[in-house]
């Protein structure tokens, strides 16, 4: 089967192109990274949350201050739904800085309120090592000057003031907040200090937010193979080991939407080399530490760590694949973690039936058409309707998704997890995938599913 | 948003960018632990330079196509009335066939979440009843913004004393939604279109949060000659007002049955007054929430030492000073309202879960109450309001001194 009409689009044809049954000796992907069918019940984001809320949002030392009308800010306050853990709580995520635009600030522009909001925050948190400033629509359309207050702000207040042009109309997606935020990062903090003393084992961990601590899974993996992580991009991350990251000798790239553009930035202009891993599951996590050996050469180290590593987990994990094979799964992530799942869930025996992004681009499908079934469906910014469709006609016997689908599958009495905030995490690496393993269990023989009343259809 | 979710078979459409409806969906989705249907027009870069006039268009045709709502409201962003889109305009040239489409004005920019549930309200009533005859002897009751638990006591209030009336709007069961197979096309309940025409002919409306909902009351009483009050009935006095107040718009008597309530809500303050007595009590909510409750614990013999609300209002400075002689916070936000905390030697704090690292860092004890709470379940269920309600609310009150009592 090529591309495909599901039964709730029939209105709107044009999303056709966007959704492709997996056939075999086929060369066919969904179209992706397009503006969004208006009115047609998405579950996409903005620019504004690619930037603020995914990729600077979990940097821990700095005041993110919000320019614009309170909503952007409340709603992002703490990141959200999303737990980037950091080793900073008492600020990072607590406060919520805004300058709380009104309307006549609207009519007679924004910029003195700017200012003064930048320095009132750095007065109240003098500890803290910068402040970025995040546009929102309003502002992008009034036309702010938001380089020169900041640069005003900076030379008074002695510390980064950095803006961000993140207004959320741009763009189709939270992607280009992605890039927007690799862009200026790169430009204004990377390769601003000096690290004190540099290792030939140093690393970036780039693309993991520290979801629930992923990054505490992750790190000492690479630390007891000898490698010093020089900088975790962005995930508890202060904004000087971001500004020291120029001198590693290799970038590890994780979440591979959100951060190829700074890799590509930071090998174009320093010469590191990108090796790109999935560290979800026992198998891709122990190619990651493979590949990121072969590098530095400490192969027989990284095999050791791999041994001893999967003997803890591995009865645990047959244990689960017992329970869980033959079970189907519809994954819909932002973006990667749909291909990173599809082989992480084909450790268990359990089939990939359907997968979809909110903000995938081609190479991601690509990926995703590359490692399901024949017979899969893959879908591209899934709006609500296609998604009750699927569940309902596909009977998935797992869904694994983010909050906004949470209650959904719960109503149509579909187990879920939680794919973007976890259930219980963290999720990566060997010790995470146990974690998950447990999650996945529980949603899918918890007793309550057995007690829904089916009435007869309508 | 919160308006329209009470609306059968309505869908809320966002004119603006993809953020402005993800970000609140998600809001709904941890507050009521239940799914909600947005949509939203996507205005892009294009839209903002041209005009978001083709996305509107092209957005209320795909819902009506798919949906076949009753009603979609058409919530304005920063984004759309800062380009200054007429959705007003745009939306009267259209022909929806059984659709009802109505504009809601609600810029961030402009006062808060509160204005927008007033403003949707005003817009509801104001496009969609019409008068005609005959009139009937029902009551309007516009509850703002509260949890579908409030909504049910004061349903349950009004039909032990026969009363008939329209809720504007009735979230107690679109957000407290039972799971049963196959799941309805749109979620049981929910006030309906033909209710929202009809409202015109009540012969009184009451308004229990003035903010969140006075200017449709408002405009009922002008335009249509109703009787209208507005009263938040959380605690005795309050409740007592209102019951009154229903009676004379009705001709009703309080049945023995919501005299036992009044009965034991007094038991259950009477039970627990050695522990409500003397406690110095920070209240943080919307303004006539907040009001309601500073009268509420004061009947409880506690002291409101903070009055505290993040929607500015003359009314609300005004009526605070009445119910408390302490600190009031008029439109500040939970910064300040920290401040004030450790300032004046605070027991206990009520506010939503923004609050809860407040009454950490503090070391008070903590109710939660409003939107959002989503740092422990089941809020949405139960309500604050009426008699019966008013017991959960000194249980809880009670229980947080006792675990705070217990911490040391």
């Amino acid at each position: 089967m090529p591309l495909t009409l599901l039964n709730s689009d029939k209105a709107i044809p044009e999303r056709e192109k966007h959704t492709y049954i997996k056939a075999p000796s086929e060369n066919i992907l969904p179209l992706s990274n397009v503006q969004t069918t208006p009115g047609d019940f998405t579950e996409r984001g903005c620019t504004y949350a690619g930037c603020m809320g995914v990729v600077c949002g979990p940097i821990k030392d700095v005041i993110h201050l919000v320019h614009g009308p309170i909503g952007c800010a409340y709603w992002t306050w703490g990141g959200g739904t999303r737990q980037n853990l950091s080793d900073n709580p008492g600020f990072h995520g607590k406060y919520c800085f805004s300058t709380d635009m009104q309307e006549d600030n609207i009519i007679f522009g924004g910029e003195d309120k700017l200012y003064k909001s930048i320095l009132e925050a750095h007065e109240e948190f003098p500890e803290a090592s910068g402040v970025f400033v995040h546009s929102t629509c309003a502002i992008g359309l009034i036309g702010d000057d938001l380089s020169g207050v900041c640069k005003r702000a900076e030379e008074e207040t002695g510390i980064r003031v950095i803006p961000f042009n993140c207004e959320g109309f741009r763009g189709c997606s939270q992607s280009l907040g992605h890039h927007i935020a690799n862009d200026t990062l790169f430009e204004r903090v990377v390769g601003t200090k000096e690290p004190e003393e540099l290792t030939d084992y140093d690393m970036n961990i780039i693309g993991d937010y520290n979801i629930q601590g992923d990054l505490w899974a992750i790190m000492p993996l690479f630390e007891h193979m000898g490698i010093r992580i020089l900088c975790t991009f962005t995930g508890n991350a202060s904004v000087d080991e971001i500004a020291q990251a120029h001198r590693a000798k290799l970038n590890l790239m994780h979440c591979q939407r959100s951060t190829p553009y700074i890799c590509k930035l930071m090998e174009e202009k320093y010469g590191i080399p990108v090796v790109k891993a999935t560290l979800f599951g026992v198998e891709q996590t122990s190619k990651a530490l493979r590949d990121v050996a072969a590098f530095f050469g400490l192969e027989d180290k990284a095999e050791e760590i791999i041994k001893e590593e999967v003997a803890q987990i591995a009865p645990k994990i047959e244990a689960y694949r017992s329970k869980f094979e033959g079970k189907r799964v519809f994954i819909y992530q932002g973006a990667p973690r749909a291909w990173h799942w599809i082989n992480m869930f084909r450790e268990f025996g359990v089939e990939t039936i359907a997968a979809a992004t909110t903000f995938g681009h081609e190479d991601d499908y690509a990926k995703i058409c590359e490692r399901v079934n024949d017979g899969a469906l893959v879908i591209d910014n899934p709006n609500s309707l296609e998604l009750e469709e699927i569940l309902t006609d596909l009977k998935p016997d797992l869904f694994i998704s983010g909050l906004k689908e949470k209650y959904l599958a719960y109503k149509l009495g579909v187990p879920f997890i939680n794919g973007h905030a976890y259930e219980k995490g963290p999720y990566a690496a060997y010790s995470g995938f146990v974690n998950f393993a447990r999650d996945v269990e529980k949603t899918l023989f918890a007793p309550v599913w057995g007690l829904i009343r089916r009435g007869n259809d309508a | 948003m919160y308006a329209l979710f009470g609306v059968h078979a309505a869908v809320p459409l966002v004119h603006g960018s993809q953020g402005c409806s993800a970000y609140p969906m998600r809001m709904f989705n941890r507050h009521f632990g239940e799914p909600v249907q947005v949509a939203v027009s996507s205005l892009g870069e294009d839209a903002s330079v041209f005009g978001g006039k083709k996305n509107l268009v092209e957005s209320i045709k795909n819902v009506i196509a798919r949906r076949h709502p009753a009603l979609i409201g058409v919530i304005t962003t920063c984004l759309s009335e800062t380009i200054g889109d007429d959705i007003d305009g745009i939306i009267s040239e259209g022909n929806y066939e059984d659709s009802k489409v109505v504009p809601i004005h609600t810029p961030s920019y402009v006062g808060s979440h509160v204005t927008g549930y007033d403003n949707a309200l005003k817009a509801l009533v104001t496009n969609l009843s019409e008068e005609s005859e005959p009139a009937n002897a029902k009551l309007n009751i516009l509850p703002g913004m509260v949890n579908p638990g409030d909504v049910l006591e004061i349903k349950q209030m009004l039909d032990s004393m026969n009363i008939s009336y329209t809720i504007l709007s009735d979230i107690s069961e679109t957000l407290n939604a039972p799971l049963m197979l196959p799941k309805p096309p749109f979620t049981v309940g929910g006030t309906s279109v033909a209710e929202l025409e009809d409202c015109a002919k009540a012969r009184g409306v009451i308004a229990l949060c003035e903010h969140a909902g006075g200017s449709a009351a408002v405009y009922l009483k002008g335009k249509y000659g109703m009787a209208a009050d507005t009263i938040c009935p959380i605690g005795i006095a309050n409740t007592d007002r209102f019951l009154d107040a229903v009676c004379d718009m009705t001709c009703a008597e309080i049945p023995y049955s919501l005299e036992q309530g009044r009965g034991r809500l007094i038991d259950a303050m009477v039970d627990v007054h050695m522990k409500t007595c003397g406690k110095r009590a920070a209240i943080f909510a919307d303004p006539d929430i907040a009001l309601a409750l500073a009268e509420f614990v004061t009947e409880l013999g506690m002291e409101p030492v903070i009055v505290s609300s993040s929607t500015a209002s003359r009314k609300f400075l005004q009526k605070a000073k009445s119910v408390t002689d302490g600190e009031i916070l008029n439109g500040r936000d939970l910064y300040e309202l920290q401040r004030a905390v450790k300032d004046k030697e605070v027991d206990i704090l009520f506010g939503n879960t923004k609050c809860t690292p407040i009454a950490k860092d503090e070391n008070v004890a903590f109710v939660r109450c409003g939107f959002p709470v989503y740092d422990r379940v089941g809020y949405h269920r139960y309500g604050f309001m009426g008699y019966h309600g008013g017991v959960y609310l000194t249980d809880l009150i009670t229980n947080a001194i006792l675990e705070w009592g217990e911490r040391g």
